[in-house]
């Protein structure tokens, strides 16, 4: 199902009302049920798969703790094989296979492409990650196994996190889901204030961004400027922003509506001082799942709980830096099959090994000055990535970045000037929008008034533009 | 809510807004039956209309210059209704088909379109310097994508599968649910969409409310950045191309299909300076030239065809509310003579093709 649409809120407002109505048992049972049915509103289909994956996990992780060590690894791997093999089989298969075809041709041989039709379930790369990292906590003896199947498939399939995230660990939410808090006026006000955040920044804002987006990166990269292709990277940096922590709203906000509190996602990310504080404010719950499932491990360090201090010093730095690339590369591919999302993930890690290069010379400098300028660098070099996750192929990406290398492609400005003037509101827009919020403090005159006039603003827009004329970005992944 | 309640009651037909009071469309008819249409859901009156009659078929496509006349009088008639009446008298039928701002791209797929349905003769086809900054196909055309035999024909020109691949999963009647297609939730928020509208004209008129906050936001712009019709506007390069693109595809297709083309270089407004870059006009009407010129195309320019006098103002398109020079479109005697001019050259170019 689309949050963006009236069939979620007529489905979230009585989903939220049985809620609270109906006793513990009933409520999970509920949970379970109404996700499901989320799921299904899309292609009912792959509502096996999703429960293929979970019941693997749940069956698994029980096992693991009454299994002898070298039988936990061998379950641990089984979970693992049969995940990233449903992963492997929907999303990478066609992208693997054209490709291996295609160099086997190059070296001589005379392969035809596989016809394959395969559907990419929704949310999979989502679910994936969330119930592999369940049954690695399991294994590490994070956590320990949920009993409940019910209770344990609510967390895995819970309707508002499921297509799109935030990845939740179970320790996260599995104790909230089993012990209802306490209805409060609180919970709804705010949950309904992050849902309507979240419909505002997709309908009104993103939506109306795609067009110029869609029109922008459609136009042959030879006709476009230097400017363009900053403009471009720009708009399209805040569109995906403006989409994605939309989405991030309304299940934060959903969830609340049921007095479940979900991580925040995402925090002022192009306000980043570093690219490594970017990703401490982008798609958080994707960075910290990547670092402690992925870098550390392959930075060879042993992880005993969840991570937040980063790698020890122990580490070898050769280490460190095959371990940031690899996981980059892996990072550019889990969002989606293409070569123009590797680069993407290994730009990243470019950017974060140059950063870890020149870090310790900026100690020198007095931290505002290190601050803004941190912004002013990162900002470009963070939105310039943007470059290959939406362009269609690697060719139009280089073109593209070559004519931001280029001094004389500097010259001109190419496209229609409501671009330009778009991305330059947002941007000034986005800083003002951080000011602004520095100003409130909580429970002041000042804060309640500008609140009331936000949302006086908000609503009927949301009411005039909301339409489901697009996915959210994040549901390709 | 106050937008909402705005446009209670009133009725707003986009286009005509954006035309402006002093300028109104007027798509002609003959003997009570169309002979000027605009896009796909009002063009079977035009096409039922011709294959009622059946004799040789001259069309016209255009952007608003054809359908529209600045200070209409009540009597006035367009160049479209002029021209059908004197080539019925030679037992030839002139019908055209027009959209504001309309691009070669739309033209492209809207003579691919016709040519399905129409044994077109003659195409009739005015280059328009402003609508090549014109892209995209507008939804009310996007139907055409869904036709499998058009689909195929477009994926054999660059342009064609441009435009496929940027409209390809769309039509016009799911654009607002585009996002839904062939899911149960789609069925679901139609019924939704569909009884709520019914019950509530603030939801049904939810279109409007979205065009005029546009509106008021372009004119908000154009007001803010001294914007108007007289301000230069600069060439869009990668749109440009596209739409010089479509130009050769068109001919192509006229070629295959063995329908003789008179293009023209459109009337501009001669008594004041242009809203254009000089150089860069005279760049687009010299490869226009080039191109018909190596095609074999009959190309005329009517750029100073319309006298000063023959043009008109538009209402403001700021928010300062004083009206302004209108640069596309003229009166009714302006549609005299563009009609007289265009009845010379096809007659010209019909009598040439007899003789051959």
């Amino acid at each position: 199902m689309i949050f963006n649409s009236l069939t979620y809120i007529i489905f979230l407002t009585i989903i939220v009302l049985l809620y609270w109505i109906l006793p513990y048992r009933s409520r999970l049972f509920l949970i379970l049920f109404v996700s499901l049915a989320f799921y299904g509103f899309w292609r009912i289909e792959f509502v096996p798969v999703m429960l293929l994956s979970t019941i693997v996990d749940y069956f698994v992780s029980l096992q693991i703790p009454k299994a002898k060590q070298k039988n936990k690894k061998k379950l641990l791997y089984a979970s693992l094989f049969i995940n990233f093999g449903l992963l492997f089989y929907f999303k990478y298969l066609i992208f693997f296979s054209e490709n291996a075809i295609g160099l086997a041709n190059l070296l001589g041989a005379d392969l035809r492409p596989l016809t394959l039709n395969i559907i990419l379930p929704l949310g999979i790369s989502f679910y994936t990650f969330q119930t592999v990292s369940y049954t690695i906590d399991v294994y590490r003896e994070h956590i320990k196994p949920e009993k409940d199947f019910i209770l344990y498939a609510c967390y895995v399939t819970f309707f508002p996190q499921l297509v799109a995230g935030p990845i939740l660990r179970a320790a996260e939410v599995t104790d909230q889901l089993a012990h209802r808090p306490p209805f409060t006026l609180d919970n709804i006000a705010l949950g309904l204030r992050r849902i309507i955040q979240g419909l505002f920044l997709k309908v009104v804002l993103a939506d109306n961004i795609a067009p110029l987006v869609d029109a922008g990166f459609a136009m042959p990269v030879a006709t476009m400027s230097a400017l363009d292709v900053w403009t471009l990277a720009f708009l399209f940096g805040f569109q995906i922003y403006f989409d994605f922590s939309a989405y991030s709203h309304i299940a934060i906000g959903s969830a609340k509506l049921m007095g479940i509190n979900f991580p925040e996602n995402f925090d002022f990310p192009y306000l980043a001082t570093s690219p490594r504080d970017f990703w401490r404010r982008w798609h958080i719950s994707l960075s910290s799942w990547i670092r402690d499932y992925l870098y550390l491990p392959l930075a060879g360090v042993k992880v005993r709980e969840h991570s937040v201090h980063g790698l020890s010093g122990a580490v070898q730095d050769n280490q460190k830096t095959k371990a940031l690339f690899m996981t980059w590369a892996i990072m550019g591919l889990w969002h989606g099959a293409n070569w123009t999302f590797l680069l993407w993930g290994i730009y990243h890690a470019l950017v974060v090994y140059i950063y870890r290069l020149v870090k310790p010379s900026s100690h020198k400098l007095n931290t505002y000055i290190s601050n803004v300028g941190g912004v002013i660098i990162t900002l470009p070099v963070i939105m310039l990535a943007w470059v290959p996750f939406r362009a269609e192929s690697l060719t139009a990406t280089v073109g593209m970045w070559s004519k931001v290398v280029n001094p004389l492609a500097y010259t001109s400005l190419n496209m229609r000037e409501n671009v330009y003037l778009v991305t330059a509101i947002i941007l000034v827009g986005l800083f003002a929008a951080k000011w602004i919020q520095s100003l409130f403090k909580p429970s002041n005159t000042l804060t309640f008034f500008g609140e009331t006039v936000a949302y006086a603003v908000m609503i009927p827009l949301i009411i005039v533009f909301l339409r489901p004329i697009a996915q959210f970005i994040y549901f390709q992944f | 809510m106050l937008i909402l309640y705005q446009n209670q009651g009133i009725d707003v037909e986009f286009d005509e807004l954006a035309l402006g009071e002093a300028t109104q469309s007027l798509f002609a008819k003959a003997d009570g039956v169309p002979i000027h249409c605009s896009v796909l859901s009002d063009a079977f009156s035009c096409i039922d209309g011709y294959l009622q009659d059946n004799s040789d078929l001259i069309l016209w496509l255009g952007n608003s210059q054809i359908h529209a006349i600045n200070q209409k009088q009540e009597s006035d008639e367009t160049a479209t209704a002029i021209l059908h009446r004197k080539f019925k008298q030679s037992l030839q039928y002139f019908m055209a088909f027009s959209q504001p701002n309309a691009s070669l791209q739309e033209h492209y797929i809207l003579f691919e379109y016709l040519l399905e349905r129409l044994p077109v003769h003659i195409l009739v086809l005015p280059i328009v310097f402003d609508d090549m900054r014109e892209t995209g196909i507008r939804p009310e055309l996007a139907d055409i994508f869904q036709d499998s035999q058009i689909a195929s024909r477009l994926s054999k020109t660059n342009i064609g599968r441009t435009l496929l691949a940027a409209n390809g999963d769309k039509d016009s009647a799911g654009n607002d649910m585009a996002a839904l297609n062939d899911t149960v939730q789609e069925q679901v928020e139609k019924f939704l969409n569909d009884n709520l509208a019914e019950s509530s004209s603030l939801w049904e008129r939810r279109p409007i409310s979205r065009g005029k906050l546009f509106t008021d936001l372009y004119k908000f712009r154009n007001w803010a950045l001294g914007i108007n019709p007289s301000s230069v506007r600069r060439v869009i390069p990668g749109n440009y191309s596209q739409n010089i693109e479509a130009f050769n595809a068109i001919l192509d297709t006229a070629k295959t299909h063995n329908v003789i083309v008179l293009t023209y270089i459109v009337p501009l407004r001669n008594d004041v300076q242009p809203p254009y870059n000089m150089d860069e006009y005279n760049t687009f009407k010299a490869e226009i030239a080039s191109i018909t010129q190596s095609q074999g195309v009959r190309h005329v320019d009517l750029e100073n065809l319309v006298p000063a006098e023959y043009w008109g103002v538009k209402s403001s398109t700021t928010a300062d509310g004083n009206n302004e020079l209108d640069f596309m479109h003229f009166q009714s005697s302006g549609h005299q003579l563009l009609a007289e001019a265009l009845y010379k050259e096809l007659i010209s170019l019909i009598n040439e093709e007899s003789q051959k």
